[in-house]
């Protein structure tokens, strides 16, 4: 989904074609998302379709070809970008699923797996202060707000693992997991 | 900024240059408090090298605070042995207790602490005074190097809380001591101003300061120190030792992998 509209943001600055597209979406992302070219000739493919953008000049060379946002495109635009992230909270990681496995095979006791996952997210917040650094360093601020969120989430989750280690929370475990 | 060789100035005698050395060693410590088990501990051990910065994470009450004052020898444990450069702090009087953290402990709080009635300049040369050194000299170079030389005539209540803390951590520094202890260092500062304070320290332990920092703020926690200590009710549950490879971003986050195709 944001694939498509990061597309359609590089696009209202200016035309561009493929690889450039390829090429500024990823220095936007800092290296935290890869795409592969083939999936932005597959999105302004799709884009063309729903008539949001449309190739400026001839159709030849397909890595030549420069695309342009339609009237109708500025308008997703402008839409999806006013429109807030209102969907249900995305939890990708396996440790959601592990703790619900764990919880059944383990006969509540979670100690293990709560005490390494937390070493986890100390690492992970010391690797996300690192890349906030260097984020900084290079002058990229909004890079470094998006690597701030991460570590609020990684904070967040810590919180949670200390929270399950307590006594409190561990003794209830256990009895209710059918 | 390049503050590295004149940090290294002020790091005074001898630390151990050639790899880790023990600095602090707790063995087997319980403190009981009577009338609750708030801040007790409870058979802690535990071996600080020179030249670590760690922290100590836990809830309010796990014993965290408690564990530190007695590493300054501010208190003494119930039972159990606390070692500081291999001075065993049990068998020191209260003097020799006194003279113990003068010469070798700096501690910062978090409420600063300073005396109202003496100047910035004033209240960094306490502890050389109670040594009967003058380092006036070194004071204003503290306080240069901390940013704050501009205010070593005022007095603590025309200062901001960030140069307070300034304040404070140049006076326990002033006697250049072994081991550098903060308790809660930027719990009553606003986030800026607290990653100001934390980068200094941080920069410190660079120049070879060991620090032990007590803070439940993780984020901050991890940026600087290489070693989380975690303890709770009473007891060390963790002790993590945390690695600082160049890491690619994608390896560190990754904002989407998958598109739903439509």
């Amino acid at each position: 989904m944001s694939l498509k509209f990061g597309v359609l943001g590089l696009l209202k600055g200016e035309p561009l074609h493929g690889y450039e597209v390829k090429n500024r979406f990823e220095a936007m992302l800092g290296g935290t998302w890869e795409v592969n070219i083939g999936q932005i000739y597959t999105t302004l493919q799709r884009l063309e379709r729903d008539g949001l953008v449309r190739p400026i000049g001839r159709r030849g060379d397909r890595g030549k070809l420069q695309y342009e946002l339609s009237p109708e495109g500025h308008k997703a635009l402008d839409q999806w970008l006013a429109q807030p992230d209102s969907g249900p909270q995305q939890l990708h990681e396996d440790i959601y699923v592990k703790l619900l496995l764990a919880t059944r095979i383990a006969n509540g006791d979670l100690k293990g797996l709560l005490a390494r996952q937390k070493r986890a997210y100390l690492q992970r917040l010391r690797d996300l202060n690192r890349l906030e650094e260097r984020a900084r360093r290079d002058g990229r601020v909004d890079l470094a707000r998006l690597v701030r969120g991460a570590l609020l989430h990684t904070e967040a989750d810590l919180k949670w693992m200390d929270e399950l280690s307590s006594e409190r929370f561990g003794a209830e475990e256990g009895a209710r997991t059918e | 900024m390049d503050g590295r060789t004149f940090f290294r100035a002020f790091r005074g005698g001898g630390g151990g240059k050639n790899g880790m050395s023990e600095l602090v060693r707790l063995t087997e410590v319980t403190k009981v408090y009577q009338g609750g088990i708030t801040g007790a501990l409870n058979g802690v051990s535990l071996i600080v090298e020179k030249g670590e910065f760690t922290a100590i994470m836990g809830p309010s009450g796990s014993g965290k605070s408690t564990l530190l004052n007695l590493v300054a020898g501010l208190d003494r444990p119930t039972s159990g042995s606390v070692a500081v450069g291999g001075t065993d702090l049990g068998k020191l009087g209260e003097s020799g207790l006194a003279r113990f953290r003068r010469d070798n402990i700096g501690f910062v709080f978090q409420f600063f602490y300073l005396l109202p009635n003496l100047t910035s300049l004033e209240n960094v040369l306490i502890p050389a005074q109670l040594k009967g050194s003058d380092a006036t000299a070194r004071a204003r170079e503290l306080l240069g190097k901390l940013g704050i030389q501009d205010i070593a005539d005022r007095f603590p209540a025309r200062l901001s809380g960030g140069q307070q803390q300034r304040v404070a951590i140049a006076r326990a520094l002033i006697n250049s001591p072994t081991l550098l202890l903060a308790d809660e260092p930027t719990g009553a500062l606003d986030t800026h101003t607290g990653d100001q304070v934390m980068e200094l320290l941080g920069q410190l332990n660079r120049d070879g300061q060991t620090i032990l920092l007590v803070t439940h703020d993780a984020k901050l926690a991890t940026r600087h120190a290489a070693r989380v200590i975690s303890v709770m009710d009473g007891k060390i549950v963790d002790d993590a030792r945390l690695e600082s490879p160049e890491r690619a971003a994608s390896e560190v986050i990754r904002v989407r992998s998958e598109e739903a195709s439509r």
